[in-house]
């Protein structure tokens, strides 16, 4: 395997939870915490280190309100959140073609 | 490392997009199913000749009715084959977003088919192009929540439905043609040609 492509992963995207995370945002609109936290058999503390941590690259963006006088949070991708997911889909594209090519 | 973990991430990754999104893999059997039933009914519509607007409406709407059941058990089989739930967060926004113009369509035909209107005006060849322009509408709405592909079929109904209501009301007004032609063609032909597109697109993603 060429390591160069390795390294260029991005490292946020990469851990296992927040790749489920970034999936299932990329093909939806939002899903609220709920929703996301169901999907993905998540803890809350869990899902809340990991959204925290995209947000703090700037991948996800939090929204929040009430619903049926409830507090609902939402989140969705950032333009540069679906651009660093599309990289890394193309990367590990690459790595695979690279893969069954020897 | 496992030389496959790149494979192996990928379809994970797959798997929860098809998740998060809608029974990707039921889109095209329920398009040839739609479309099926919609070829089938405008052929008994023609061979019948179910002109009345009675008899028109409640032919439709009955196909509907029949597609609409079709979808559903189709939709639940895939679920149940994937082991995911079917009432999930998508599914109901899907449903959400398909409602208001599905029932203002529904609602419509009933009053204009359906209900006596003093045999004043027959608005039978009207109906079509209400019913394409808003299921053209609910399907651009439920595409927030599908693949990008149903925006543009949503964009097809609207498109196809104004350029024919313009050709037949302003260009070419002497054409006489029945309404299940119409109806054949947007409900019978349009879907088929998507399944067809969806059963051959998918087919080659499954395989690579």
């Amino acid at each position: 395997m060429n390591p160069e492509h390795f390294l260029q992963l991005d490292r946020v995207i990469h851990e296992k939870g927040r790749l489920a995370i970034m999936s299932m945002l990329a093909a939806s609109p939002e899903l609220s915490f709920t929703e996301l936290r169901d999907a993905l058999a998540m803890t809350d503390g869990n899902l809340t280190t990991h959204i925290r941590a995209l947000q703090q690259e700037g991948y996800l963006a939090v929204a929040k309100s009430y619903q049926h006088n409830r507090p609902l949070t939402t989140c969705s991708l950032t333009a540069a959140g679906r651009k660093a997911f599309a990289e890394y889909i193309n990367l590990l594209e690459q790595i695979v073609r690279q893969n069954r090519s020897k | 490392m496992n030389p496959n973990w790149a494979e192996e991430n990928l379809q994970t990754i797959r798997t929860l997009m098809e998740r998060s999104a809608v029974y990707r893999r039921a889109l095209a059997p329920i398009m040839l199913f739609a479309g099926t039933v919609g070829v089938l009914a405008a052929a008994i519509g023609l061979i019948l000749h179910w002109d009345s607007s009675r008899a028109f409406g409640a032919l439709w709407l009955g196909t509907a009715v029949i597609a609409v059941a079709g979808a559903f058990f189709i939709t639940r089989r895939q679920a149940l084959k994937d082991n995911e739930p079917f009432w999930s967060p998508p599914t109901r926004r899907v449903t959400l977003a398909l409602l208001p113009p599905l029932t203002a369509g529904m609602v419509l035909g009933v009053i204009l088919a359906l209900l006596p209107m003093g045999g004043v005006v027959d608005f039978t060849l009207l109906l079509p192009f209400l019913w394409a322009l808003f299921y053209g509408c609910a399907l651009h709405a439920a595409g927030f929540f599908m693949p990008r592909g149903v925006k543009w079929f949503g964009w097809i109904y609207v498109g196809s439905a104004c350029g024919i209501l313009c050709f037949l009301t302003a260009i070419q007004p002497q054409i006489e043609i029945s309404a299940h032609w119409l109806m054949g063609f947007f409900f019978g032909v349009l879907h088929l040609a998507y399944g067809a597109y969806l059963y051959l697109t998918e087919k080659g993603k499954i395989a690579a």
